[in-house]
């Protein structure tokens, strides 16, 4: 039997923030990834410029510092509006920015961008004439999204959406840096304490691979559900 | 909005594509009950002035007037725009297109095509919306292809699909973009006697169409473009049967 020399329930909370982290992460790099696709494919000069700058930052620059930066420059940020709020208007309250806070913003703000290219991609994919029907027949842009533009593009964007969650899922690894508990760094504390890592970092990858697997089961299914109407595959 | 005998009136349109003035200043009006058919060579531009009618392209001069009551235009930096976005929405409501390619939504069964905008848009429930789109299936002949989604069906049960989906609308205007070119021969006959039946008991239809019989048919003003410009328009006797000019003539020739 495998022995965790008393480190199993910590691992396995540190397994919850890892699963938590990555669906939270997960849903707001789609918000973003959704925003910076409609910028990217509108009218306006700023917009296609500003999300230009966006992805092209994030996708120049390592995870690892741009979550460094978020998570000190939060911290920062965060202690001048409290120091105001002393100061200024005589409100005493400490706020500490909060590590899993960061972990979900600075995950979901880099995978944002990457999820923009997919979308961009995907909605351009999407039959003009699917789209003319909509407006001939009275639908606003927001109906139209959410009635033809979105569910149509989605089958195009499922097989990118799943890829990059699946390098977001192992992203999350490295929250450790700013002080995160997840799985891996209980993981690194046992091995150090105890001399055995395998016995710690095998049922962590054992682990990952669950949560790989299941979720993409979900996509899979995901997948059938929005291919319906369009033929055999 | 009051029911005026005017549905749609189009003054003067104009539109250009780059440097090509595909339509020069185009006119009609649509009086309640009249069926209007467009003729033309491929690129005299009737597709596009049937586009404009409501506002799929934006016509660059013109005027649009829905029941007596103009659509609002303003200048921007990339042209002229609908100044009220309601206002067309409110206006393509109450102006059914039928497409070339129909343009049926993919994702949907035929029910759900048909349901679609009565619902959303003009905001009928779904039982009321789901017993008229079965009493406008069973007129179009498809009741047993209500589950079924438009890759699954023939072109031919597509477009009259997307006629049932029209008709849902119950719509002022009913717009016809060569709605039979992208079909089989032998689907032809099917889709026009649906469109036969809809001139008959009524309808106010524009129809951009190559069949000549059914222009001779059903119309009360044919109209026919060329480069941009209305050539000839008139009864069916007058165009069809008549024509004064000379590239008409030889438009109407068989194997021109």
């Amino acid at each position: 039997m495998l022995d965790l020399q008393g480190y199993g329930p910590r691992l396995f909370e540190g397994a919850l923030v890892t699963v938590e982290l990555a669906a939270l992460s997960l849903g707001l790099a789609i918000i973003l990834g959704l925003i910076t696709a409609t910028a990217k494919m509108s009218r306006s000069w700023l917009l296609r410029r500003v999300a230009g700058v966006y992805t092209t930052l994030i996708r120049g620059v390592p995870d690892l510092v741009l979550m460094m930066l978020l998570f000190y420059g939060g911290q920062i940020g965060v202690n001048a509006i409290s120091d105001v709020l002393l100061y200024d208007y005589d409100i005493d309250i400490y706020i500490s920015f909060n590590a899993f806070a960061a972990g979900v913003l600075t995950i979901g703000f880099i995978f944002g961008a990457y999820m923009g290219e997919t979308f961009r991609g995907a909605f351009m994919a999407v039959d003009a004439g699917q789209i003319e029907a909509g407006k001939a027949y009275g639908m606003g842009s927001a109906l139209l999204f959410r009635r033809v533009r979105f569910p149509q593009m989605m089958r195009h964007a499922l097989p990118g959406l799943s890829n990059n969650w699946m390098v977001l899922l192992k992203t999350t690894a490295l929250v450790s840096v700013i002080g995160l508990t997840d799985m891996v760094r209980v993981a690194a504390e046992a091995s150090r304490a105890t001399h055995e890592p395998f016995v710690f970092l095998i049922p962590v990858a054992v682990a990952y691979l669950l949560i790989a697997s299941v979720t993409e089961w979900i996509f899979a299914r995901l997948q059938k559900r929005y291919d319906i109407g369009f033929g055999e595959h | 909005m009051a029911t005026t005998p005017t549905p749609l009136e189009v003054r003067n349109i104009k539109k250009r594509f780059g440097d090509t003035e595909v339509l020069k200043g185009l006119s009609l009006e649509a009086h309640k009950g009249d069926v209007i058919t467009l003729i033309g060579a491929s690129g005299s531009g009737k597709s596009t002035f049937l586009r404009c009618m409501n506002l799929l392209e934006q016509p660059d001069e013109g005027e649009l007037i829905v029941h007596g009551d103009p659509i609002r235009f303003k200048q921007t930096r990339q042209g002229r725009e609908p100044a009220d976005k309601k206002q067309v929405v409110a206006m393509r409501a109450k102006l059914s297109m039928v497409f070339q390619s129909f343009n049926l939504w993919a994702h949907m069964t035929l029910l759900e095509n048909i349901i679609e905008a009565p619902v959303h848009v003009l905001g009928q429930s779904k039982k009321e919306a789901t017993e008229h789109a079965y009493a406008l299936l069973e007129r179009v002949g498809l009741t047993a292809r209500a589950k079924a989604h438009p890759a699954q069906m023939s072109g031919g049960q597509q477009q009259r699909g997307a006629i049932a989906r029209a008709l849902a609308m119950d719509p002022d205007v009913m717009l016809f973009d060569e709605p039979t070119s992208a079909l089989d021969p032998e689907l032809v006959g099917d889709v026009l006697k649906v469109m036969r039946d809809l001139a008959k008991e009524g309808r106010t239809m524009i129809v951009v169409t190559h069949e000549m019989n059914f222009a001779r048919d059903v119309s009360s003003q044919v109209i026919y473009l060329q480069e941009g410009l209305i050539e000839e328009s008139g009864t069916p006797a007058e165009v069809l049967d008549n024509p004064r000019s000379p590239r008409l003539k030889q438009f109407l020739t068989p194997n021109h």
